[in-house]
């Protein structure tokens, strides 16, 4: 089995290379210093298991397991730890396989042999038990293969686009798999409804503005390099918008 | 006044007695009257009846003292959010005027009743006499009490010390991850290895010894070196630290594992969360008989890591400096955007005395 061993710090890696070295039946095939380069590796490398710090700076191993799940070929996730209570009763509460450190050879090849798939729902409810940075700070778009990170502070908003969810953001525009349903729930402190099918940014609003046929929209602020012609609020959110501009 | 095993460290840590309950009321009247007793038998003379002396006397303290007890029932949960010496001021204060009341409201009523003959005196000097023997009765009273509160919560901070510096140091996180780091170590680089396993034993010594001792500011910066050499094997080129403390005295004394756990601090909470490191820089300055420490490192942008933890850690160090100094020292933090530092400010002690 090939597998990809992410760490931020080096000794830690070395370690975990030195024990599988000696196993047969695994071989390194790669190592990231960090989630980013976790997640671009993952894609190039496509292996069947990552070995995934969970305390890393940027990325934490959490966001990077929700990230690498948007990969075509999504690896199995195996996640280290030198002691963070919360994750791991997490972990032993939803059966997902970690490694304590310092690590030990009959628990590292266990882990691996019996290493699960996760689903994006599950990493949430990991991240909300193991009070880590919930929510993401990046949302993950592919593209012909190739995977995207989008830093949240950059979108302007989510629209529902038939299947998928469109993501305008300061460089552009992409398409994500999550729902507008999940998207609302884990960003609801940073994003408002403004009708069924579209969030937007509270920070990015400038103002509310009626338009000719009396209809309440929203104006962005310069920069924000997104159509907001469109963005007209539904009379059923226009109260809680109102009451979350006020608030910002 | 003992500190019952059951109590809480809130309770421990509380000035005043809990005036509501009985057992503390029927201390005050006891004092109260043994005081009556001591007037009467001062004011006594050969010609006088005690025992008639004595009631009307004793009439007078106990009501104070009731009205006092209830009054001092009612703002005690006030006075205590105040800080000690305030409460300690306005329940001065606060008794004084009720004392200075009921001699008033006892002056008119034996006048009204016509009954002149039971205060022996003339009005002002009547009130004059309450004022004088109720202020020292009730200074040398909150004197007591303030000595016993002080003495309460020494007890209960070197307790609190002693268990929080264990914590501190021994962060778990910390230790765990060293050892990993050891681990892989044995195999790659055994000398170095080695020179890890001295320095976390070093450590750990540190850590075992008495919170309440004190040690010089050169073995604490020694102390602190050897903690970064072992945060630098494993976050390598992402830990930097620059010292700047040519200025201190290096005999002089502090509290035993002072800058270490700041230094653990300034990685932990800044660091480590950086992808690409960061320096932390520690500058020392001397300014007449003060010395100050200033620790500071850069923080991720909008990543918090365990705020309550570092909370702890800082009252932790304020309270042993607060120990070891007598309230001279202060512990300033300054959390900043995109900076954290904190600032020790302590007398130079050098130990001669």
């Amino acid at each position: 089995m090939r597998v990809l061993v992410v760490d931020d710090e080096k000794p830690a890696r070395d370690r975990l290379r030195q024990l599988l070295d000696d196993e047969d039946q695994f071989d390194v095939v790669g190592e990231a210093g960090n989630g980013h380069d976790a997640v671009s590796l993952a894609a190039e490398l496509e292996p069947d298991i990552v070995l995934l710090d969970i305390r890393m700076p940027g990325l934490d191993g959490i966001e990077t397991a929700h990230h690498l799940n948007a990969l075509e070929k999504v690896p199995a996730v195996v996640f280290t730890t030198a002691y963070d209570e919360y994750a791991v009763d997490a972990f032993e509460a939803r059966a997902i396989g970690y490694v304590l450190k310092p690590v030990r050879r009959s628990r590292l090849t266990a882990a691996l042999e019996q290493a699960a798939k996760l689903a994006g729902t599950t990493l949430r409810e990991v991240a909300t038990d193991a009070r880590l940075d919930a929510p993401r700070q990046h949302v993950c778009a592919s593209m012909q293969g190739e995977l995207k990170l989008i830093p949240v502070e950059d979108i302007a908003c989510f629209r529902a686009d038939q299947k998928y969810v469109s993501v305008e953001h300061a460089n552009g525009q992409d398409l994500i798999d999550d729902s507008l349903k999940s998207l609302a729930e884990e960003f609801a402190s940073r994003f408002v409804r403004i009708h069924r099918g579209a969030l937007v940014a509270v920070q990015r609003i400038e103002r509310i503005e009626k338009t000719a046929d009396g209809k309440n929209r929203v104006v962005l602020r310069e920069g924000s390099q997104v159509d907001d012609k469109e963005l007209i609020i539904s009379r059923r959110h226009v109260a809680e918008v109102r009451r979350r501009l006020k608030e910002s | 006044m003992t500190v019952a095993p059951e109590s809480t460290s809130q309770d421990a840590q509380a000035y005043l007695p809990d005036f509501c309950a009985a057992g503390t009321l029927f201390i005050v009247l006891l004092v109260a009257e043994l005081v009556a007793i001591a007037l009467t038998l001062a004011a006594h003379d050969a010609g006088g009846q005690f025992l008639v002396e004595l009631s009307k006397t004793s009439f007078f303290v106990l009501w104070l003292a009731l009205l006092g007890t209830a009054i001092m029932c009612q703002l005690r949960n006030r006075l205590e959010s105040t800080g000690a010496t305030r409460a300690f001021v306005i329940s001065f204060v606060v008794l004084e005027v009720v004392c200075l009341v009921l001699a008033e409201v006892s002056w008119q009523l034996t006048r009204i009743f016509g009954e002149s003959s039971i205060i022996d005196d003339t009005h002002g000097n009547f009130l004059l006499r309450t004022f004088a023997v109720s202020s020292i009765v009730i200074a040398l009273a909150m004197r007591y009490l303030y000595v016993s509160s002080e003495w309460r919560r020494s007890i209960v901070l070197e307790a609190q010390a002693r268990i929080s510096a264990l914590q501190a140091l021994i962060r778990p996180h910390f230790l765990f991850n060293s050892m990993n780091t050891i681990a892989s170590l044995t195999r790659s680089d055994p000398a170095q290895a080695e020179e890890a396993v001295e320095d976390l034993s070093d450590l750990l010594r540190v850590t075992l010894s008495s919170p309440r001792d004190m040690s010089s500011l050169k073995q604490e910066l020694e102390t602190a070196a050897i903690y970064q050499r072992i945060e630098k094997l494993r976050l390598g080129e992402r830990l930097n630290v620059r010292w700047d403390v040519g200025e201190l005295p290096m005999r002089a004394r502090v509290p035993n594992l002072t800058i270490q756990p700041l230094l653990e601090n300034a990685i932990y909470h800044g660091i480590e969360l950086l992808p690409d490191g960061g320096e932390v820089l520690v500058t020392g300055k001397r300014d007449g008989k003060m010395l100050e420490i200033t620790m500071s490192n850069p923080v991720a942008r909008g990543r918090s890591r365990d705020k309550d933890g570092n909370k702890m850690a800082m009252a932790n160090i304020q309270q042993r400096f607060d120990l070891a100094y007598n309230g001279r020292a202060t512990v300033e933090v300054e959390d900043a955007d995109d900076r954290y530092s904190v600032a020790l400010r302590f007398p130079e002690d050098r130990g001669d005395a």
